[in-house]
């Protein structure tokens, strides 16, 4: 069994098949880290593959979920758990009144598939649901998506009820969906705006690992 | 109303059925299954031919669309649980569908029949832009579309504002837009004669209670009328939408089944987009008693579906149910490119000409990725029911359509992802007058001038 063999069944959405290679690995005495590293890598491959629509939608979710099954093996290897890729918790949602949520599932599969735990909320979600799932989930961030313009006034009233509470900075407010810009992000104070499901993964890691900087 | 007697059982069933969480639903059901029957049915994609004529394979890809629907079944997000259909349901509901409504009013009302592929009876034309509006554009918005003679249906741009208040999603402010919006059309059609007019109303109603609000034979959406009830792609559906049809029906007005499956999406490529649209209408029949269904698939990172894997699947599914139903099915298109812009045109006209061919009824149409307030004008849309009643008169082969797409394809497929977004309405509309500029009239002429030198005989 080969580093690469692992790679390429993750790739493919192999779970079971990819659990018994990393098992084999380890035993072979492969450095759980580099397991690791290449891992995200290969995620990385597979989430610019899906944004060229080389593959698609159920083929990164199965990829993502051998990830995983290869993650919670590997982890209790690593003698020094701070090699781990760290990223952030997130707690996403469609707010109120919006049935929209295909844009919103998307980008909760591409956190996922770059480590990112995520808590979704569904759609038609309370302003007052995203600050308590938060606060239950101790997230680093909340993800609103809007579709329509007349539901992302609602992305404004998240942020106005967490300076309410006193807990504003507390979270990363990241907001996305087709009537949303950075202009609407600056004037209603989110802290980030992606236009699209792969820039969040990317901009957010790069948030959180600013703030542990 | 089609199978509307059976309103109760399908909603009782979305107590009662198998339970599944809903993360599992598409990834463990939907998916896997149709996967399995794009194999088992033995369905290709090509490339090379975005309207294929191949009539053993669109019989194939209905009988994958109905086993994938009555296999799969339809999700309740708020029950939790699945509504399932039989075969011999199917079968009756498919027997009790009428292949012929009469709809709209008076001297305005018109005969809807179901169509074959390469039928020479030309497509029934609902005109609607599919987008947002200034409030001060909607009247004028709604006159210049009800100017065109080709109108068979007309759905109406949607609110933002009404009486200069922001609509709120479910709220106070939603049920005026939805007043102030059919009003709108109400009254341009009566100004321009057309009184009777159907419409397909209102799209400015995000929840049923927008909906019911309006629901008024004498000053609000009529009996004579339709509304959409829409999916949650895919395949799930909740109690906010099955409130609408049970209303519809009660109401007595037509329902449209109203449903977008995503090329890229869970339903994969071409091939599960065809199967997926096929097995859409028969959820639009069952389970909300629709008379049409109504359907836009697009391409997951454009959000169009004028390019050849998107054309392709539209194709082969018109032509599924075509030859295998009485069904009537709108084919809606979304292009890439704005208003008074060459590729909107070339778009709009391929749409509606492989969409004609292979048998649908034509829904023109949603402009620049169907994303940006006033980018739709009435134009683009009666440049592409030119061209679908151009080719049904014609009695034009699919071979001969699938060259000429081609040669529409050529003229924009290398800049779906780089297209230019036009002009918004009222830059190349008269708005008083509710007429297309000189320069915007211009450019349809003289795209349609290279059309009919490809080889389109229109018949004005
Ligand atoms: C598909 C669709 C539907 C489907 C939704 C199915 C579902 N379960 O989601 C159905 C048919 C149910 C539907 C219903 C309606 N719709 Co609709 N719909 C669309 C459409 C065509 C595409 C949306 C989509 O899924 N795109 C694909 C995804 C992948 O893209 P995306 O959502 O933009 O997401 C990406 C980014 O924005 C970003 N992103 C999104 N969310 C987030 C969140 C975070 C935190 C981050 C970082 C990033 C991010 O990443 C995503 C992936 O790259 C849009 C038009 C459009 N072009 O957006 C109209 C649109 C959103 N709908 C519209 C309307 C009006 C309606 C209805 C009212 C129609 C009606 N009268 O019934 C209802 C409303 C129901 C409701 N209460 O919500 C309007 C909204 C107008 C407005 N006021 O702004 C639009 C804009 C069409 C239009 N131009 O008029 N619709």
């Amino acid at each position: 069994m080969s580093l690469e063999e692992l790679n390429k069944l993750v790739e493919t959405g192999e779970t079971e098949a990819s659990e018994t290679a990393a098992r084999a690995l380890l035993a072979q005495g492969a450095d759980p880290l580099e397991i690791l590293d290449s891992l995200t890598k290969t995620m990385e491959r597979v989430g610019n593959l899906f944004a060229d629509l080389e593959i698609f939608l159920p083929e990164v979710m199965m990829a993502g979920e051998a990830l995983t099954a290869v993650v919670n093996i590997v982890k209790p290897e690593l003698q020094n758990t701070s090699g781990e890729p760290a990223r952030g918790k997130v707690v996403i949602g469609v707010v109120k009144g919006d049935l929209h949520e295909i844009g919103k599932n998307i980008v909760k599969l591409m956190l996922e598939t770059n480590g990112f735990e995520v808590k979704d909320l569904g759609y038609d979600v309370d302003p007052l649901d995203f600050i308590k799932a938060a606060e239950e989930m101790g997230a680093d961030f909340i993800g609103a998506s809007s579709l329509m313009t007349t539901t992302i006034p609602r992305q404004k009233e998240i942020i106005a009820f967490l300076k309410d509470k006193g807990l504003r900075d507390k979270y990363k407010v990241v907001i996305g969906g087709a009537p949303t810009s950075q202009m609407w992000a600056d004037m209603i104070g989110a802290d980030l705006y992606c236009e699209d499901a792969n820039c969040a993964a990317a901009k957010m890691a790069a948030m959180l690992d600013e703030k542990t900087a | 109303m089609t199978t509307a007697y059976r309103i109760w059982e399908m909603i009782d069933r979305s107590k009662t059925g198998p339970h599944i969480d809903e993360d599992d639903f598409l990834p463990r059901l939907f998916t896997p299954t149709l996967k399995k029957i794009i194999k088992k049915y033995e369905i290709k994609y090509d490339a090379a031919t975005p309207l294929p004529a191949d009539d053993a394979m669109a019989d194939r890809i209905w009988q994958a669309g109905w086993e994938l629907f009555r296999d799969v079944g339809v999700y309740n997000i708020d029950s939790h649980r699945i509504i399932q259909v039989t075969d011999e349901e199917i079968r009756e509901a498919l027997y009790v569908a009428k292949d012929r409504y009469w709809v709209g009013g008076g001297k305005d009302a018109r005969l809807w029949k179901h169509r074959q592929v390469e039928d020479t009876e030309p497509p029934f034309c609902i005109y609607s832009p599919d987008i947002t509006v200034d409030e001060h554009l909607h009247h004028s918005m709604c006159a210049a579309y009800l100017k065109e003679p080709l109108l068979d249906g007309f759905c109406a741009p949607i609110l933002e504002n009404a009486i200069g208040q922001l609509i709120a999603s479910g709220g106070p402010t939603e049920i005026n837009g939805c007043i102030q919006h059919i009003y709108n059309m109400r009254a341009a059609a009566r100004q321009l004669g057309r009184p009777g007019t159907f419409f397909v109303a209102v799209g400015t109603a995000e929840h049923d209670a927008g909906q019911i609000a309006v629901s008024n034979n004498e000053w609000g959406v009529r009996t004579t009328d339709a509304r959409l009830v829409g999916s949650l792609t895919e395949f799930k559906t909740a109690d906010t939408l099955l409130n609408r049809s049970v209303h519809y029906a009660q109401y007595g007005c037509y329902t449209g089944s109203l449903t977008g499956p995503i090329y890229g999406g869970w339903c994969g490529g071409s091939e599960g987009v065809a199967v997926t649209l096929v097995a859409y209408s028969l959820k639009g029949l069952l389970i909300h008693g629709a008379m049409f269904n109504q359907h836009f698939p697009f391409h997951l990172n454009y959000g169009s579906n004028t390019t050849r894997e998107l054309l392709w699947p539209i194709a082969m599914a018109g032509q599924a149910m075509a030859r295998n139903s009485n069904l009537l099915y709108t084919s809606n298109g979304f292009a890439n490119a704005g208003p008074m812009t060459e590729m909107l045109f070339y778009e709009t006209a391929c749409h509606a000409l492989v969409s004609t061919v292979s048998g649908w009824h034509l829904w023109e149409m949603a402009s620049t990725r169907n994303k940006y307030r006033n980018r739709a004008t009435p134009m683009e849309a009666r440049l592409g029911t030119e061209v679908g009643h151009a080719v049904a008169r014609m009695g034009m082969t699919r071979e001969t359509a699938n060259e000429i797409a081609l040669k529409l394809l050529d003229r924009y497929e290398d800049q779906a992802a780089t297209a230019p977004m036009g002009r918004q309405y009222q830059e190349c509309y008269d708005v008083a007058r509710a007429l297309p500029t000189q320069e915007h009239y211009d450019m349809y002429r003289r795209v349609k001038d290279d059309i009919a030198a490809m080889g389109v005989v229109f018949p004005f």
